[in-house]
C-alpha cells in the first residue's frame, strides 16, 4: 500500500509553483545582488521582488522584511540581536518567553541568559491561556522582549498573541513571535497583530528547506549575530540567496491566498481523525483541546503507553508517517517539553502528532486511524 | 516469513547480518541502540558514541530497503551496565560490561520494543549459532574460531533463545567482509570496534573520578607480597587487574603479576607467575540457557574471552557455583565471567566472585 504522509507540521513536500519560480530563477539570474552591473541589478531585482512579495502578503513594509535562512535563525537573530543592542546601549534586556515555545526561542533565551538578559518562562494551559500576571511583571522593568509563538508547533494551539501585544504596549515591551506554524494556516497580518518582530520559514509552506524571513517592525532595536558585509542593512550579512528568496516568496504568497479555503478542508480532516481515534480507541486524549487550535495538527496522547516513539515507529512500518510530538533531534526520546508544560511533569502518555497539508485527504485519515487503533490495541495487550 | 528485528551498531557484522535476513525473505527492521553520551553535561556538543555508528548504520539500512529507528537507551544503560561496570572496580573487581549489556540491557530491551513494532525474531551480528530444534533452542559457538562471540552471551535470558538469529555466526570474519563488498555496502572495510564504548579512549579513570568522586579504589596504597611485605606503592587498586604486570615498578628479581586486590585495606597483591596459578572458582549470578549443571557434571569453563575452555567439575550448584578445574590457570579474575560449554554449546555462565587452590591438589 502507498504509505500516507501526516507530518506536513515537521515539514512539506515543495509545490510545484515553487519549483518552476526557483528553477527559473537559477537558470537565469545567477548574479550577485550586491553587484553593480547590469547581472548584479537582475539578481537584486529578483531579490527586492521577492522581499516585496513576502512584505504584502503579512502586512509589513519590504524594509521591514530581512532574508534569513531558516526558522531557527531567524528565532536566534530575533531574540539575541535584540538583546545584543540592549547590552550594547548599556540596558539590561528582559525576555519573557512560553513554556512550550520551539527549541529555537528557549534555545536562544538560554544564550542571551548567558551574555547578562533576564529570562523569565510563561506557563501556559491547556486551555492555550498564558500566565498574564507573570507576563506583566516580566515587562515591567526595563526593556524587555515577549517571545510568544503564534501557534504551537506540537499540539496546533493557538497562544492569546493579541492580548500579550496589548499588554506589552502599555508596558512599552515589544512581542517577538515564532510564525512558523501559523503563516499559511491563519490569517497572519502584522497590521492586525501589531507584533514587532515575527519569524517565518519556507518549509513549513511547501517552500525550500533553509529559507526564512524576519520581519523587523521599523525603529526596532537589532544587533547582528554574523559580522561581514552589509547586506541585509547588515543585519544578515552574506551573498544572499535569490532562488531561495524567490522559493520562499511564492510559497508565502501562494499559502496566504490559499489559507482561508485550506483551513476550512484541513479542519474537516483533524476533527474526523480526532472523531476515528476517540470511537476505536480508549484512553485517547485530544492534545489542548480546550484551546483554540490551528487546522493541520492533531496531537493525541495515549493512556497506558509510555514509548511514543515505539508507536511512531511502528505507525511508520504500517506505512503512515508521524512524529511523535515534534520531529526534532535525533533519536531521544524523552517526553516532550510541551507536553509536560500543560500537563505536569509526570505525564506518561505517549505522544503522536498528526499534521495534515495538501493532499491530504479523508481515505489516507481512515487509514491512520485504524492503523493507530491496530497498533496500541496491540501494545497495550503487551 | 517472520518480521524481524535486527540491532545494527554501524559495523559490519551486523551490516551483513541485517543483508543476510533480507535476503532470505524477512521482512527486515534496523534498529541502533543509543547508549551513550560522551557529553554529561547538557547542551554541550551532544556527541554521542553511537553516532557515528547510527549514521552507518542508517546508510546501510537505506541501502537494504529496509527501515531503521534509533531507540534511545541511555538511562537503562546507564543504570545497568555503566553503574556496575563502576561499583564492580570499586570493589576490587574486572568487571565484564559487554556481558552485562547483553545480558541486561540490549536483547531484552529490543525484544520488548521489537513486540511493539510486530517483529517476533530478533537478530544481530554476534558470531554465534542459535539452532532451533523441537525440543529446544541451543546457542552454540560462531563457526570462526577467531571471531567466536558466545562467551559473550551466557547472561541472554533463557526464554529469549527461541526468537533469536544470528545469520554470521556460520560464517568467517573473512566470508563477512566479502558479502559486505560484494553488496557495496558503506560498512565493508570498517575496523573493528576494540575498546569498551563508553571509554572510547580506553582509560576508564576518568570516568571513575567522575562518577565515585573521591573513594578508596582511587586512593594510593601498599603493594605487599603474599606474606605482606610491602614492595611498593600504588595510586589507586581501580588501575589493577588480576594477572597484570604493568605498573608495578621495576626493579625485581623476577617478574611479579598481580594476585589479588584486597579493597578493605587497599592492597594490591603481587607474586610469581606461579602464584597466579589456581584450581577452583566460585561464581555467582550464575544464568543457564538450559539445564542448570548438577554437582558431579563435568563441563568446560572458559574464564577469559580469548581463553581456551578449561575441563572442570561442578562440586555445587546451589546459590553460588563452585567448579573444581582440572588442571590449574592462571589469572582467574573477580568480576570476569565464568562461562560454560558443552563441547560448542553455551550452557551459561555467571560472574567469578573468588578463585582458590584446592587443598592436597595444589603442586601434585
Amino acid at each position: 500500500m502507498e504509505p500516507i504522509y501526516l507530518d506536513f507540521a515537521a515539514t512539506t513536500p515543495v509545490r510545484e509553483e515553487v519549483r518552476a519560480a526557483m528553477a527559473s530563477c537559477l537558470a537565469d539570474t545567477f548574479g550577485n545582488p550586491s553587484s553593480i552591473h547590469r547581472w548584479g541589478r537582475v539578481a537584486d531585482d529578483a531579490l527586492e521582488e521577492a522581499r516585496a512579495e513576502l512584505a504584502s502578503a503579512l502586512g509589513a513594509r519590504p524594509r521591514e522584511i530581512l532574508f534569513v535562512r531558516g526558522g531557527t535563525e531567524s528565532d536566534n537573530l530575533a531574540l539575541l540581536g535584540w538583546c545584543r543592542a540592549q547590552l550594547d546601549l548599556g540596558h539590561a534586556p528582559t525576555l519573557a518567553v512560553s513554556a512550550v515555545e520551539h527549541p529555537a526561542v528557549l534555545g536562544a533565551a538560554k544564550g542571551a541568559e548567558r551574555e547578562g538578559a533576564r529570562v523569565t518562562t510563561l506557563a501556559v494551559s491547556p486551555a492555550g491561556a498564558l500566565d498574564v500576571e507573570a507576563a506583566d511583571r516580566a515587562l515591567a522593568n526595563g526593556p524587555a522582549l515577549a517571545s510568544i509563538m503564534w501557534v504551537n508547533n506540537e499540539t496546533g494551539m493557538l497562544l492569546p498573541l493579541p492580548e500579550l501585544v496589548e499588554l506589552a504596549a502599555r508596558r512599552s515591551a515589544l512581542v517577538h513571535t515564532d510564525a512558523a506554524q501559523a503563516v499559511g494556516k491563519v490569517p497572519v497580518d502584522v497590521r492586525d497583530v501589531a507584533v514587532d518582530l515575527l519569524s517565518a520559514t519556507g518549509h513549513k509552506i511547501y517552500g525550500p528547506k533553509g529559507t526564512g524571513l524576519l520581519f523587523v517592525r521599523e525603529g526596532t532595536p537589532l544587533a547582528p549575530l554574523l559580522h561581514g558585509g552589509g547586506q541585509e542593512r547588515g543585519l544578515r550579512p552574506g551573498t544572499e540567496d535569490v532562488s531561495g528568496a524567490v522559493g520562499l516568496a511564492t510559497a508565502l504568497r501562494l499559502a496566504v491566498e490559499e489559507q482561508r479555503a485550506e483551513a476550512e478542508r484541513l479542519t474537516v480532516l483533524r476533527d474526523r481523525l480526532a472523531a476515528l481515534l476517540r470511537g476505536s480507541i480508549e484512553g485517547v486524549r485530544i492534545n489542548a483541546v480546550e484551546a483554540t487550535r490551528a487546522p493541520h495538527v492533531l496531537s493525541v496522547g495515549f493512556l497506558g503507553i509510555e514509548d511514543g516513539s515505539a508507536l511512531v515507529m511502528a505507525l511508520d512500518i504500517d506505512g503512515v508517517a508521524v512524529s511523535g510530538g515534534s520531529a526534532c533531534s535525533s533519536g531521544a526520546s524523552q517526553s516532550s517539553h510541551v507536553i509536560r508544560a500543560l500537563y505536569g511533569p509526570d505525564d506518561r502518555r505517549a505522544t503522536v502528532r498528526f499534521s495534515f497539508g495538501r493532499g491530504s485527504d479523508a481515505a489516507g485519515v481512515e487509514r491512520a486511524a485504524r492503523a493507530t487503533a491496530d497498533i496500541v490495541g496491540k501494545m497495550r495487550e503487551a | 516469513m517472520s518480521r524481524v528485528l535486527v540491532a545494527m551498531s554501524g559495523g559490519v557484522d551486523s551490516s551483513v547480518a541485517a543483508a543476510l535476513l533480507v535476503e532470505a525473505g524477512h521482512e527486515v527492521v534496523g534498529v541502533t541502540m543509543k547508549t551513550f553520551c560522551y557529553s554529561e553535561t547538557p547542551g554541550h556538543g551532544k556527541t554521542c558514541c553511537g553516532l557515528d555508528g547510527i549514521t552507518d548504520a542508517k546508510r546501510v539500512a537505506h541501502a537494504l530497503g529496509i527501515p531503521h529507528y534509533v531507540f534511545d537507551v541511555e538511562k537503562d544503560f546507564a543504570r545497568d551496565v555503566i553503574d556496575d561496570f563502576v561499583s564492580e572496580y570499586a570493589r576490587g573487581r574486572t568487571p565484564n560490561p559487554c556481558v552485562r549489556c547483553n545480558g541486561n540491557t540490549k536483547f531484552r530491551d529490543l525484544m520488548a520494543r521489537g513486540r511493539a513494532l510486530g517483529c517476533d525474531k530478533v537478530a544481530s551480528g554476534h558470531y554465534v549459532r542459535v539452532e532451533h530444534a523441537t525440543r529446544g533452542s541451543h546457542l552454540r559457538r560462531g563457526l570462526d574460531p577467531a571471531k567466536d562471540q558466545a562467551y559473550f552471551l551466557w547472561g541472554l535470558p533463557a526464554s529469549l533463545v527461541p526468537r533469536l538469529l544470528f545469520p554470521v555466526g556460520e560464517l568467517t570474519k573473512d566470508e563477512v567482509r566479502a558479502r559486505a563488498r560484494a553488496l557495496g555496502l558503506v560498512t565493508a572495510d570498517k575496523p573493528e570496534s576494540q575498546e569498551i564504548c563508553f571509554v572510547p579512549t580506553g582509560d576508564y579513570r576518568d570516568l571513575l573520578e567522575k562518577r565515585l568522586g573521591t573513594h578508596p579504589a582511587l586512593e594510593p596504597g601498599p603493594i605487599v607480597r603474599l606474606d605482606g611485605e610491602v614492595v611498593g606503592r600504588h595510586d589507586g587498586y581501580a588501575g589493577f587487574t588480576v594477572g597484570q604486570r604493568r605498573g608495578l615498578g621495576g626493579g625485581f628479581p623476577e617478574p611479579l603479576f598481580v594476585l589479588e586486590i584486597r579493597p578493605e585495606v587497599r592492597q594490591v597483591v603481587v607474586g610469581t607467575r606461579d602464584d597466579l596459578l589456581q584450581d577452583e572458582v566460585v561464581v555467582a549470578e550464575a544464568n543457564w540457557l538450559d539445564e542448570p549443571p548438577a554437582p558431579g557434571d563435568a563441563v568446560h569453563v572458559q574464564l577469559r574471552y580469548r581463553a581456551r575452555p578449561v575441563s572442570a567439575t561442578v562440586e555445587e550448584s546451589d546459590d553460588a557455583l563452585r567448579l573444581a578445574l582440572a588442571e590449574p590457570t592462571a589469572a582467574i579474575t573477580p568480576g570476569q565471567s565464568a562461562v560454560v560449554f558443552d563441547g560448542d554449546r553455551l550452557r551459561g555462565g555467571g560472574r567469578i566472585v573468588r578463585a582458590g587452590t584446592r587443598v592436597g591438589v595444589a603442586g601434585e
